[in-house]
């Protein structure tokens, strides 16, 4: 109970210091919110949760290297978007996501307007949608809105400018607004 | 005088605007309904991105990982007590090695009366290591060394092979 409210620094600590079960209380901070982005970046269940589990491993692994310089959170995430990318590559499914950034975005938006989607709630059908998204769009989203990552630590992860993140982000954003917005639903919102 | 487009009301809902940028936006979006339409389509997506809730590992997530870094100390103990006693075997080899060297070095040497005590003492020790280094012995100690190190080096490789699986699965 307590240590659930200890920082992420003093868990790493007392970590490093030898108490390994500690470690628990860092995996279920992150599990699920990482887990979610996973799943939407490599669009399985099953390869997501396995993916994660080698990045909590990775990360234990490597916590004696960790200096405190950046933030857990954005390590953390450095790892799980490297061995997605990773993941992605071995499944020879990466140049796929990377070319059809663009299409993908238009195909979904004609593909969420269609009758079969009508009646979904909305938040269910936003959920759908970003499970859709490319890779990196679904990343960007993920880190923006659930783990409230600002744009200058999501570039951080990423690995891209500033710049490139507010781009993706507002086309994913757009983009969701464009589907919500032609099927007249916002009515029904709030 | 500047078109308003999705990037400016994206950045007005993410307070990036400057204060002059921001005041001809909401300008602008008071006067035109279309515009102010766009922008509500755009803040209630954001709004509802907002509060999707992640999804779930299953159950125990958490404990299968602990498992595998607790399982992981056990076995990283196991190699450390293994290569302790492989370098200990190899040490008292190699030390036997060099003092049956040191014994045909003192040999070959002449030595005044004075050193006839600690002649004798080394003659008594190398005597012991020439018998065991020597011709008949060499080839069987030869041998089981080979053999030692061919067992060594394979439950090395075994055993790091073995941790690797299992910290990756």
């Amino acid at each position: 109970m307590i240590m659930k409210n200890l920082t992420d620094v003093e868990i790493i600590e007392s970590v490093k210091k030898g108490n390994q079960a500690d470690y628990a209380v860092l995996i279920d901070r992150y599990k699920n919110k990482a887990f979610t982005m996973l799943k939407r970046m490599l669009k399985n269940d099953f390869d997501a949760e396995e993916v994660l589990m080698d990045c909590f491993l990775k990360a234990y692994n490597n916590l004696s290297s960790f200096k405190f310089e950046a933030k857990f959170s954005t390590w953390f995430y450095r790892i799980v978007y490297n061995s997605a990318l990773t993941k992605l590559s071995s499944a020879k499914r990466k140049i796929e996501n990377e070319m059809s950034t663009v299409d993908d975005l238009q195909y979904l938006e004609s593909k969420y307007l269609a009758d079969d989607f009508i009646k979904e709630d909305n938040s269910m059908l936003i959920k759908k949608i970003i499970n859709e998204l490319p890779s990196k769009n679904a990343a960007v989203v993920t880190m923006f809105y659930l783990e409230e990552f600002s744009t200058e630590e999501i570039s951080d992860v990423l690995q891209i400018s500033v710049a490139n993140v507010k781009v993706i982000l507002h086309r994913s954003r757009n983009l969701l607004r464009e589907i919500i917005e032609k099927r007249n639903l916002l009515q029904e919102i709030l | 005088m500047k078109n308003i487009n999705d990037d400016l009301l994206n950045r007005l809902i993410d307070d990036e605007l400057s204060s002059e940028e921001k005041n001809f936006v909401l300008s602008e979006l008071e006067n035109s309904p279309d515009l102010k339409k766009r922008y509500d389509a755009l803040l209630k997506t954001n709004y509802l991105l907002k509060n999707i809730q992640p999804d779930s590992v299953s159950v125990d997530f958490s404990k299968m990982i602990m498992q595998k870094i607790s399982k992981r100390g056990i076995i990283e103990s196991q190699q450390k007590r293994f290569l302790v006693v492989v370098l200990s075997l190899l040490g008292i080899i190699i030390l036997g090695i060099v003092s049956y060297l040191f014994y045909q070095i003192i040999n070959s040497l002449q030595f005044s009366d004075d050193n006839q005590t600690i002649t004798t003492y080394s003659n008594t020790i190398g005597d012991y290591f020439s018998a065991l280094f020597g011709k008949k012995n060499l080839s069987i100690l030869g041998s089981a060394l080979s053999f030692i190190m061919l067992i060594s080096g394979y439950f090395l490789y075994d055993y790091q092979k073995h941790s690797k699986n299992n910290f990756s699965h």
